[in-house]
């Protein structure tokens, strides 16, 4: 009579895949940017004499916003291309653009938020800007809890590449809303801002000059360095995953 | 790889450029004299003998100076007096016109000195927490005084200034005087209107719920471009505020976010390795 093989403790392992060169420099170049980007927003960029020091906020705020773009951009890709193809990598590449894209918009909302106290005098107002950057937030934390409650692997996929690309929508009402409605008070960087608008920025060449890097930096190398991370790691964790199942099955 | 590299060396040659060249310092495309405590504009074709901490534009042709300073006193009559006779080397006593105006960033008290025959002061003071921020226009012209000043508008629905102008007139000259020629003059500043006579020169704007002055004991040339500078350095002049605290508070959000979702991938890391052992330890138990 045939015997099921005992699982012993050497078959319980996670292929451990070296991290790549190119991560690993892509990693230094990220750290070694961020700072240097900080440096370049906080201490070498003069000091706007109408907004004060907290314009220096502008630098982290609306490059984290097009971080953001770039990661829920690579979830929306990941989702078309996981539907065409079924191939679970893409799954991996759609769920770290949410969680790293959800980090950033979080960033851009708060440093916003807290930019509108000292000039608008609120920390808050139902702006149609501030409100679509805010229901972004919610429809993508929603993904989160949502994927974390379909227990089926493959529906699991299938659903949130689904939600991950109608998701998108909201990024781009975000960034175009500004343009769409003019009852807005939120600054426009490139082109005329609203009639309306408060506190703007004037993108002089000073502020161009410490923008610039920052907005790469931060569109490219930090979405990107995150999220190669977090494919790795979810990598792992399925590989768990599988090896829990089937210790359990024994 | 090689884009990797490449992009790279782009953004951190865009790092080193931008640290060379970013700077601030300019308001609606116009040069400001910047200090720690005040922003006013640099006034163009004046002599500008501005320190550090003081702002001062004179014009030698017209025997005038503009002089922006912040007093660290809290009394408005003693700090206006102690920034003249320091600034000017002159007594200039007690003032012979002393007013309260509310202008768009507080209330300001017009002032009007004269030390001798030969120099007189036009000064707008305002307290800025226990500072006083003194805003004068000292001429020594021994021809006839130029006097500058604001005041609240009487009559909110006239159309000109020409009702505030008639006021101060008839308590700053002496004898009062009609100014019988009227025209409106467009300067930098605004719309002026302009009021004279053979021996006065009187200007008026409006400006919100206050009205703008300048009086000259003379037929005089020079009244529109004096009166021109000094109201672009009072309308100009602002404060930086001073919000550090909200940066700091931005850039500790922007901290904690980023170190949550890094954090995350380490916490993450070492619960799988946790997980791992204890499958192995219980696959071994088993075995």
């Amino acid at each position: 009579m045939w015997e099921k093989p005992k699982l012993a403790a050497s078959d319980l392992q996670i292929e451990e895949s070296p991290q790549p060169r190119t991560l690993r420099i892509l990693t230094v170049i990220t750290v070694l940017g961020f700072a240097g980007s900080l440096y370049l927003g906080l201490a070498a960029a003069g000091t706007d004499i109408l907004q004060g020091e907290i314009q220096r906020i502008f630098y982290i705020h609306m490059p984290s916003f097009f971080g953001a773009f770039t990661a829920f951009g690579l979830t929306l890709i990941g989702g078309l291309i996981y539907l065409a193809r079924r191939r679970e990598h893409w799954d991996r590449i759609a769920l770290a653009g949410v969680e790293v894209g959800l980090a950033f918009s979080l960033i851009n909302l708060l440093t916003g938020s807290i930019w509108a106290r000292p000039i608008w005098n609120t920390w808050w107002t139902w702006d149609p800007r501030l409100t679509s950057a805010a229901i972004m937030c919610l429809t993508y934390a929603a993904y989160l809890m949502l994927r974390a409650g379909i227990d089926d692997l493959d529906r699991r996929r299938a659903f949130m590449s689904v939600y991950g690309i109608l998701a998108f929508v909201t990024v781009l009402i975000t960034l175009f809303i500004i343009r769409i409605v003019p009852e807005t008070i939120h600054p426009v960087i490139v082109g005329a801002s609203p009639q309306n608008a408060q506190g703007g920025f004037e993108a002089t060449s000073g502020v161009v000059m410490a923008l610039f890097p920052s907005l790469l930096l931060w569109l490219i190398f930090m979405p990107l360095t995150l999220i190669w991370h977090r494919i790795r790691l979810e990598k792992r964790i399925e590989a768990l995953n599988r090896l829990k199942t089937l210790a359990l099955s024994e | 790889m090689k884009i990797t590299i490449t992009l790279a060396t782009f953004v951190f040659a865009l790092l080193s450029v931008g640290a060379v060249n970013a700077q601030g310092g300019e308001a609606n495309g116009v040069a400001y004299f910047r200090s720690r405590a005040f922003n006013v504009p640099i006034l163009a074709g004046w002599e500008d003998q501005s320190t550090e901490t003081v702002a001062q534009f004179h014009l030698a042709e017209a025997g005038a100076t503009i002089r922006t300073a912040v007093v660290p006193q809290d009394d408005i009559l003693a700090a206006a007096g102690a920034d003249l006779s320091a600034a000017f080397g002159v007594d200039f006593g007690a003032p012979i016109y002393q007013d309260k105006v509310n202008l768009a960033d507080g209330t300001w008290t017009a002032l009007i000195y004269e030390a001798n025959a030969r120099i007189s002061a036009s000064v707008m003071a305002r307290l800025a927490g226990s500072e006083t921020v003194v805003i004068s226009f000292v001429e020594s012209d021994p021809v006839g005084r130029i006097l500058m000043l604001a005041a609240t508008r009487s009559d909110e629905s006239a159309a000109d200034a020409s009702g505030e102008i008639a006021t101060a007139i008839d308590r700053l000259l002496d004898p009062p005087a009609t100014l019988e020629r009227q025209e409106s003059l467009a300067l930098p500043s605004g719309e002026w209107l302009l009021l004279s006579s053979e021996r006065y020169t009187a200007m008026g704007m409006v400006f919100g719920n206050d009205s703008y002055l300048a009086i000259a004991e003379l037929a005089g040339e020079p009244l529109p471009m004096l009166a021109d500078a000094f109201n672009r350095t009072l309308l100009g002049f602002f404060i930086t505020p001073d919000n550090s605290p909200y940066l700091a508070l931005g850039l500790a959000a922007t901290f904690i976010i980023l170190g949550t979702l890094v954090g995350s991938l380490f916490w993450r890391e070492r619960a799988l390795r946790k997980d791992l052992a204890l499958l192995q330890a219980l696959a071994g138990a088993d075995g």
